[in-house]
């Protein structure tokens, strides 16, 4: 197929060259050109523009850090909406709000274009490996279009529904179960440690029990009893950039999520304490802090 | 060794029969009359009164439903304060309050006794197999006198610490964090649903990612089926253990703002008639909560 890829950062990276391996026709684009250097080495056409990656391209796929970058690319002169073919379409992959989920389905449907969304579960490893979670969003035949370039970035796509908006949905609603989790165990600790437990016999009792298997738990749980939260993998702000995408999701579909807004909470009061880029597991820290521990 | 053991319901009755099994001698006492007839069957001895069920023993277990029964059977006339030999330890191996165990730890320290707190994780079938995982507090000669009963009752011995109440503060906030995995699994759930995705399909991407684990798959699964009437665990306990966590939370001056959440839920639950449901009816709760029928 002839695919575009655009936005070359740690996931776009991997994800592109999946693809590439996959024997499809690939041009790249990123707005630090540098990034596009190691995809053209493999093979990959390193675009000039948006409009020059776009042009005659089944499928574009971005990748993209936020709603205002991802808006912003497909609206502008030369962008996404004027540079691809009537019939094209547009696989949106980052994690972006419902909101901007909407804009770019209308945008993209007044231009003769399809949006599919298909946010992804899992880090850059398993975006090189391709081993993501995928969750896809959008008209069934513009999904079955894309499911061969699915298939080469994920290990299993989970299909939302053909709104665009039903996969956001289901990313934000994970990222929001995780967060709950980690406040919890968080809380959790605290009370063990009002009682002289020692963190890490709570963590074996919780990681070989009714939490054994998930990496929420075993995972966020020993960096919580080893306070290894300089070792980053989701920072606080980017917590709170998908907790507020969570909270605005709940705010349209009018779903009152309260413990949701905990873990909002939470994460502006870690960022208020200066913990803003360390790891998210740091929300033990903020909640012994709230408990006067340490 | 010679062992008493005070209440006799589910979980008691299983926790009877390991200890007759790993050939202890076992001496039982319920207030109902009846309850013991099984375990009578197996080879225990049957005592009439507390104070009966307390002489002679090297361990007295209760293992009762709530603090009130607990202070009658501990503290009240005839109770096992007042009958346990000087040096005896009681075993506390019901749910309580933090504040209960700390004030019957310094009754029982007062007479010359010794409490261990030593509530278990896992249903009636695990009791009856041997398959708890128990939390013992207390102090660490007084847990190892009762070691050779909780290696027959339990596959684990967790220690909590020297203080009774560090193995109620464990129990407690083991509950608590499956709590709040109920109620974000809720609040998730309804959030997806807003947005036209069925729930099967969420419940896929959540189990066989992040959470892969028995407390999502079981309670994500009553979600998916709405199979509230069948109750492993009713909003009515777990609205008591929530407060018993908030309570030990106050006690030790610890903030828990998703449990706060979790309470006001099942308070909500039960108010609109669903008490004796699964827990997992916090899905309908919040259901209701965001207009979703």
């Amino acid at each position: 197929m002839k695919i575009a890829f655009i936005g070359l950062g740690r996931m776009g990276r991997g994800m592109a060259q999946r693809i590439l391996g996959g024997g499809h026709d690939l041009a790249v684009y990123d707005a630090i050109s540098a990034q596009a250097e190691p995809l053209a080495a493999a093979g990959a056409r390193a675009a000039a523009s948006v409009a020059d990656a776009c042009a005659g391209r089944e499928v574009v796929v971005t990748m993209l850090v936020e709603d205002a970058a991802v808006l912003d690319i497909a609206s502008r002169a030369g962008g996404l909406c004027e540079s691809l073919p009537k019939g094209a379409v547009h696989l949106a992959m980052g994690t972006y709000g419902v909101g901007a989920i909407r804009t770019l389905a209308a945008a993209h449907a007044a231009a003769g274009q399809v949006l599919v969304a298909a946010p992804v579960l899992g880090r850059p490893d398993l975006a090189a490996s391709g081993q993501l979670g995928i969750v896809s969003g959008g008209p069934d035949g513009a999904v079955r279009a894309c499911a061969p370039l699915l298939d080469l970035m994920g290990r299993r796509t989970f299909h939302a529904g053909p709104l665009p908006e039903s996969a956001t949905a289901i990313k934000l609603a994970n990222n929001m179960l995780l967060g709950c989790a980690m406040v919890a165990m968080a809380e959790g600790l605290s009370l063990v440690r009002g009682y002289d437990v020692a963190p890490a016999t709570f963590y074996d009792i919780i990681a070989q029990g009714l939490f054994a298997g998930s990496p929420a738990y075993t995972g966020y749980g020993k960096t919580m009893v080893d306070e290894s939260w300089d070792t980053v993998g989701s920072p606080i702000t980017v917590g709170l950039k998908d907790a507020n995408l969570i909270a605005a999701a709940a705010d349209i579909a009018r779903v009152p999520m309260p413990s949701h807004n905990v873990y909002r909470d939470r994460l502006l009061g870690a960022v208020a304490h200066g913990d803003g880029d360390r790891d998210q597991a740091v929300l033990a820290r903020e909640q012994a802090r709230a408990s006067g521990q340490k | 060794m010679k062992v008493g053991l005070i209440g006799l319901g589910r979980m008691g009755q299983g926790m009877g029969q390991r200890l007759l099994g790993g050939g202890h001698d076992l001496l039982v006492f319920n207030r109902t009359v009846g309850k013991a007839a099984d375990l009578e069957k197996a080879g225990a001895k049957t005592a009439s009164t507390v104070a009966g069920a307390c002489a002679d023993r090297d361990i007295v277990i209760s293992m009762v439903s709530d603090d009130a029964a607990l202070n009658e059977v501990a503290l009240g006339a005839g109770g096992i304060r007042q009958s346990l030999p000087g040096g005896g330890v009681h075993v506390a191996m019901g749910t309580h309050s933090a504040a209960a165990i700390q004030t019957l730890a310094a009754a029982h320290a007062e007479s010359g006794q010794t409490l261990v707190a030593a509530p278990v994780l896992g249903r009636p079938d695990a009791a009856a197999a041997g398959q708890l995982v128990i939390v013992a507090g207390g102090p660490a000669d007084a847990i190892k006198r009762c070691e050779p009963a909780f290696q027959v009752m339990g596959r684990k011995t967790a220690e909590a610490g020297a203080r009774p109440e560090a193995a109620i503060a464990i129990k407690l906030a083991n509950n608590f964090v499956l709590a709040c995995a109920i109620e974000a699994m809720a609040e998730g759930f309804a959030l997806v649903r807003k947005y036209g995705v069925q729930p099967q399909v969420f419940y896929e991407v959540i189990t066989e990612g992040l959470f892969a684990a028995p407390a999502y798959k079981v309670y994500g699964k009553l979600m998916v089926d709405q199979a509230y009437d069948k109750p492993g665990f009713t909003a009515a306990l777990g609205l008591k253990d929530v407060k018993l966590a908030l309570a030990a939370g106050e006690l030790a001056k610890v903030p828990l703002p998703s449990g706060s959440v979790v309470r006001d839920r099942l308070i909500g639950a039960i108010a609109h008639g669903d008490t004796d449901k699964d827990w997992a009816v916090l899905a309908r709760e919040q259901g209701r909560a965001c207009g979703l029928d």
